[in-house]
């Protein structure tokens, strides 16, 4: 029913053609999407949906822009996606992403995103192309997913609503696998409103996932806490101009009756390390189903032994996959797994505990990302280390399944900056709740508004 | 990590990388061991934290279902006649 030509369009590098072009297919599925309400009864059914790269939609190129998955397409939808459809949903297309989410830039792929305030700047990743759908299109949802910080991060620095639910709530059936115990599917959109909505209908169990749970009864009904704490030592990774910038946002917000409340917790200051060592240990096995004969990208030569055929086909992995399938398959390996992998798994447990402590006394709320959308050439000089360190906000709701939720709170030269909430589990509507509040008296700001109805 | 056994670590991934890579990503690699060694000075005697979340165990029973579009599966593989195509093993 809709074209799918937008995916390249989102692909592409925005400049003026591609504005142009996206328009004119925007308002042919806007007039597509009136004609399916229309049909359906109602008006307001549903969006415009573009769909992150790495989950899967049926008949649909998907390959979490893997060269080693070119040309897969899925015979089945990723039930997030089933179910949006069911209710009237179109999905206009894929979008772009850091390849099987390894980035937080939205520099590892092909063509790498650029930010739609400044195309000189990144976009962030890894769901970098569902950030920028969400900032230039007017009448849309994203599907998006983050496993470390992959929906808030590109949310904060395009200055949209970045939503992700706490672990398990949403079935991860569909979803090309980085890290299977951090992996989740969350909505990024213009408004709490809109994610609320989009996450009514894709939460809860299903029988395809035995770690997909639903929510409490009542949990729709929770409102945001009144109490918010400030996590103080993480504030010390924060660019100075950032930090200013969430002083006045914390102080709109006791203006608003929330009392802020300083705290330290520091066992997060391991946060960064016991994430990577479990993302990559989960990465390098979920990899390894890449044998480049199942899916997309093909080796030409069947004549090969099998460990030859196996080594060609990895070959068209990026930098950024090869590396995190070394460090994984080193972290797993005898001699060294019970000092890395096992005492990372240790850690989490005890930084969870401390963290949902304190989110169950009030929600947490921090800037999402240490700095201004950095320059493209400035973040592709960063080395890998340097990269994974700007997680560092990140990190900790994604390592221990919190749900948070990232919305604009400023603006600095023309730039968003985001704040985020984080909840305790299953506080994903007290969140979202909070959010909403923040919009009664807060615009956000979107360099473009393409196909509005 | 010495040369000879990340050379050895590059074979068991089966990743095949130039001299100048292999060098690169070595010393890349070494620095990101060196900064997950600070999780050694944590006295953490916690359970291993396998999920982020304790979720309740959720079995069901194996049910058997029909999966028709066989073709659309095909298409993501080389074929003769019924088979897939791989590689020797």
């Amino acid at each position: 029913m809709i074209s799918r030509s937008i995916e390249e369009f989102i692909k592409a590098q925005p400049g003026k053609e591609y504005y142009v072009k996206l328009a004119e297919e925007l308002a042919k599925l806007n007039k597509e999407l009136n004609a399916f309400n229309n049909i359906n009864g109602s008006l307001s059914s549903g969006y415009p949906l573009s769909v992150k790269d790495n989950i899967c939609v049926k008949g649909m190129e998907t390959t979490a822009s893997s060269k080693v998955l070119s040309g897969y397409i899925p015979p089945f939808n990723a039930t997030a996606v089933e179910r949006l459809s069911a209710k009237g949903f179109g999905v206009i297309g894929k979008t772009n992403m850091d390849e099987f989410g390894f980035g937080s830039f939205g520099l590892n792929s092909e063509s790498p995103a650029r930010n739609p305030f400044d195309k000189s700047r990144v976009a962030g990743g890894s769901s970098s192309g569902a950030a920028i759908a969400t900032s230039i299109i007017e009448n849309h949802v994203a599907l998006a997913e983050s496993t470390g910080g992959s929906i808030a991060a590109p949310a904060s620095f395009c200055g949209v609503v970045g939503f992700t639910p706490t672990y398990g709530v949403v079935s991860r059936y569909g979803l090309i696998d980085y890290g299977n115990s951090l992996d989740k599917i969350g909505v990024m959109g213009r408004s709490a409103a809109r994610v609320r909505y989009t996450f009514d209908i894709i939460k809860g169990r299903d029988r395809y996932d035995a770690t997909c749970v639903d929510l409490p009864a009542g949990s729709e009904r929770k409102q945001a806490s009144k109490k918010l704490f400030v996590i103080r030592n993480l504030l010390e990774h924060v660019d100075e101009s950032i930090k200013k910038s969430f002083e006045k946002t914390l102080s709109k917000l006791s203006g608003m009756g929330f009392e802020i409340e300083e705290g330290e917790l520091k066992e997060l200051d391991s946060a960064i390390a016991v994430y990577y060592i479990i993302a990559m240990a989960e990465a390098s096995t979920n990899l390894a189903k890449y044998t480049g004969f199942k899916y997309g990208g093909k080796v030409d030569d069947f004549s090969k032994e099998y460990n030859e055929f196996f080594t060609e086909a990895r070959e068209k992995f990026g930098k950024e996959a090869k590396r995190r399938v070394v460090l994984g398959t080193y972290i797993r390996s005898a001699s060294v797994r019970d000092k890395y992998y096992y005492k990372a798994l240790q850690i989490r447990r005890l930084i969870g505990e401390k963290i949902s402590e304190l989110a169950r006394k009030g929600s947490i709320i921090l800037p999402t990302m240490p700095m201004l959308p950095p320059k493209i050439e400035d973040a592709g000089k960063m080395n890998p280390l340097q990269a994974y360190m700007v997680d560092i906000l990140t990190v900790p709701a994604n390592l221990t399944g919190l749900p948070h939720v990232s919305f604009p709170a400023d603006y600095i030269d023309g730039l968003p900056v985001g704040a985020q909430i984080i909840g305790a589990p299953y506080e994903d509507y007290a969140i979202l709740d909070l959010v909403g509040k923040w919009e009664e008296d807060f615009s956000y700001k979107f360099a473009y508004n393409l196909g509005s109805l | 990590m010495d040369y000879k056994e990340f050379e050895r670590l590059l074979k068991v991934c089966r990743i095949r990388l130039s001299e100048n890579e292999t060098e690169e990503m070595k010393k890349e690699i070494d620095e990101i061991l060196a900064y997950f060694d600070k999780i050694d000075n944590i006295k953490c005697e916690e359970d291993p934290a396998y999920q982020p979340i304790d979720l309740p165990e959720q079995l069901r029973e194996d049910v058997t279902e029909q999966f028709n579009d066989i073709d659309a599966i095909l298409a993501n593989t080389k074929t003769y006649r019924f088979y897939v195509v791989g590689p020797k093993i």
